[in-house]
């Protein structure tokens, strides 16, 4: 129970549609949001693995002219955005369909600002700071990780500046989300697991975070549970229609827990070493998540303690078989145990989780070496000062936040 | 009803934390060493005020419109303003509900939030002596 609870808000405006194929339905979509011009934003991987032509054929059929743009990279920069501006100017484009992970999305929502408001970008960076509503935005994520489809927030570089830029507004929100599970058979093994211990640190984070609330409790322990029971099934096997679906809901769940309560921690660090070392988020967030929740631990133990009990509440052989060392440590520690213990139980358990998935939980093995003692001061300080970490329900010194490094390293 | 009575009261306020703040060595040389321009944009009532580091010697309070560019915008209502000089502000819940407005680089303004600690414990004293003269 919240006791003093501050007023909170709940925003989640985007329109959700689920299901296998429900993807090409968007020229249906496009005519329910009175749209005729759409610039399709997406990265030349996925138009080579042809995941993007059903939907191109969709908007073709219903005689609409279509405008792409496929360039975006991975962690995407201000020129994307720029030619993505260009493109939709040019072609006075009137709704904007992003197809990819986040980083296509991000780029769709910052590229919106620019069309929209016919203006540069970069003069909206921050929080709160667009004031009207932008052209219509789908998002369709290939990933199931970020959570993008339905947060206000997207993040992009800046090469020149060699820095990351953040823009947070409700206008941000997509107005409406396709989670077709078949766009993601072509995931990696890797980055299949990366992306849903992405959306492992959301839930996790959102479910501790300073601004977390009722709403946003429930999403998350949700989506914790969906990815505990599904996420190794999807990583052995990428077709399995029934697991990626789930693992896609349980990452949209994520983001709206994230998006209306924050993260913590463990992103502020992620976000400092990826923009430095060029890590994928998610794989990095798997690093630093036990050693960050270790951290949290002695204020955050009565939501840990939560989340154990409805993970123990689980009938996880059902899922992962009598042999998983996930469903052995529940069995083996499942007996009432006392706050702080359930609570420990749980870092235990999402560390072995993230091993389970084929990572390990150190930078070394996602190729970080050579760090000395003042680059790891220097890392500290960046992190100390990222957005994120106003959500950690700990306040963490810039020594504390090095400690974490050191663990991690 | 503001707890600031006018722009006036509300200008005089803050002009007199900001000497304050610049002439408390510990804060000020913090700011300097930033070379920074913020610009804080009140409402309700109305507010413009500049602080302006870049120049890595001194601290510039700057009341009103200006020319000078600045790198970190902040904007919000004045009473919300008064609270966060009382310490009371729980700014991700004040951004989350979409209170402060911060236009720019927000790691920048988040570096300064302990470097301005200290300013929490001289406001109360502040706002009552300019408040209570007019
Ligand atoms: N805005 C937000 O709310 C939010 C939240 C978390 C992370 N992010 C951002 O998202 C980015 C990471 O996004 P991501 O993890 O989705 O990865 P990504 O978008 O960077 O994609 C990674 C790689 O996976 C490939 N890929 C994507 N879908 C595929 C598919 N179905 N089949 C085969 N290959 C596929 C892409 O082509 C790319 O090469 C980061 O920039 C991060 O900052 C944003
Ligand atoms: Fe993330």
């Amino acid at each position: 129970m919240y006791v003093n609870m501050q007023p909170f808000l709940f925003h989640s405006p985007t329109k959700i549609l689920i299901g296998p194929d429900t993807a090409l339905s968007i020229a249906e979509i496009i005519s329910e949001l009175n749209a005729k011009t759409p610039l399709i934003i997406t990265d030349s991987n996925l138009r080579k693995a042809g995941i993007v032509e059903g939907i191109i054929s969709a908007i073709k059929q219903a005689n609409l002219p279509i405008h792409i743009f496929d360039q975006v990279p991975p962690d995407s920069d201000l020129e994307s955005v720029e030619k993505a501006v260009q493109i939709a100017k040019q072609n006075h484009c009137d709704i904007i369909i992003a197809i990819g992970g986040g980083s296509v999305i991000d780029t769709a929502k910052v590229a919106n600002i620019g069309i929209s408001l016919s203006a540069n970008a970069l003069d909206y960076e921050g929080v709160n700071t667009i004031t009207c509503k932008l052209m219509p935005l789908i998002a369709i994520p290939t990933t199931a990780g970020t959570g993008s489809e339905v947060s206000a927030v997207a993040v992009i570089k800046d090469k020149k500046q060699k820095s990351k830029l953040l823009f947070g507004s409700p206008f941000l929100f997509p107005d409406i989300a396709i989670l077709d599970p078949q766009l993601l058979i072509s995931l990696p093994p890797k980055l299949t697991a990366a992306c849903g211990l992405d959306a492992l640190t959301h839930s996790i984070e959102a479910l501790s975070a300073l601004t977390a609330n009722y709403i946003s409790d429930g999403l998350s322990l949700n989506s914790m549970l969906l990815m505990f029971k599904h996420l190794l099934t999807t990583i052995k096997d990428g077709s399995n229609i029934d697991t990626r679906l789930a693992t896609l809901v349980a990452s949209t769940m994520a983001g709206l827990a994230f998006t209306n309560a924050g993260v913590g921690i463990v992103h502020a660090l992620s976000h400092t070493i990826g923009s430095r070392y060029g890590t994928h988020h998610g794989l990095t967030n798997a690093v630093f998540l036990p050693y960050g929740m270790q951290f949290n631990l002695d204020v955050a133990k009565a939501k840990y303690a939560l989340a154990w009990r409805s993970l123990a509440a689980q009938e996880m052989e059902k899922y992962l078989g009598n042999e998983s060392a996930i469903t052995k440590y529940i069995k083996a520690n499942k007996s009432e145990a006392d706050e702080k213990e359930a609570a420990q139980h749980f870092i235990n358990i999402v560390k072995i989780f993230i091993q389970e998935c084929g990572i390990s939980i150190n930078l070394k093995s996602i190729g970080i070496t050579n760090l000395k003692d003042e680059d790891i001061l220097e890392l500290a300080n960046i992190a100390s000062t990222d957005p994120a970490i106003m959500f950690n329900p700990k306040e963490a010194s810039v020594q504390e936040i090095a400690k974490i490094i050191r663990e991690a390293y | 009803m503001s707890i600031f009575a006018s722009s006036k009261d509300l200008i005089n306020t803050l002009c007199s934390l900001w000497e304050a703040i610049k002439t408390n060595h510990e804060m000020s040389k913090q700011l300097i060493e930033s070379k920074l321009i913020v610009q804080f944009r009140y409402r309700d009532p109305e507010g413009l005020l500049t602080v302006d580091c870049s120049d890595g010697n001194d601290m510039k309070i700057i009341v009103g419109k200006t020319s000078i560019k600045p790198i970190i915008e902040m904007s919000m209502k004045a009473d919300v303003a008064h609270e966060f000089w009382l310490g009371k502000v729980n700014m991700p819940m004040a951004i989350i509900m979409g209170k402060v407005q911060a236009k720019g680089p927000v790691p920048k303004a988040l570096a300064l939030l302990p470097v301005l600690k200290p300013a929490f414990e001289i406001y109360p004293n502040i706002f009552k002596q300019v408040n209570k003269k007019t």
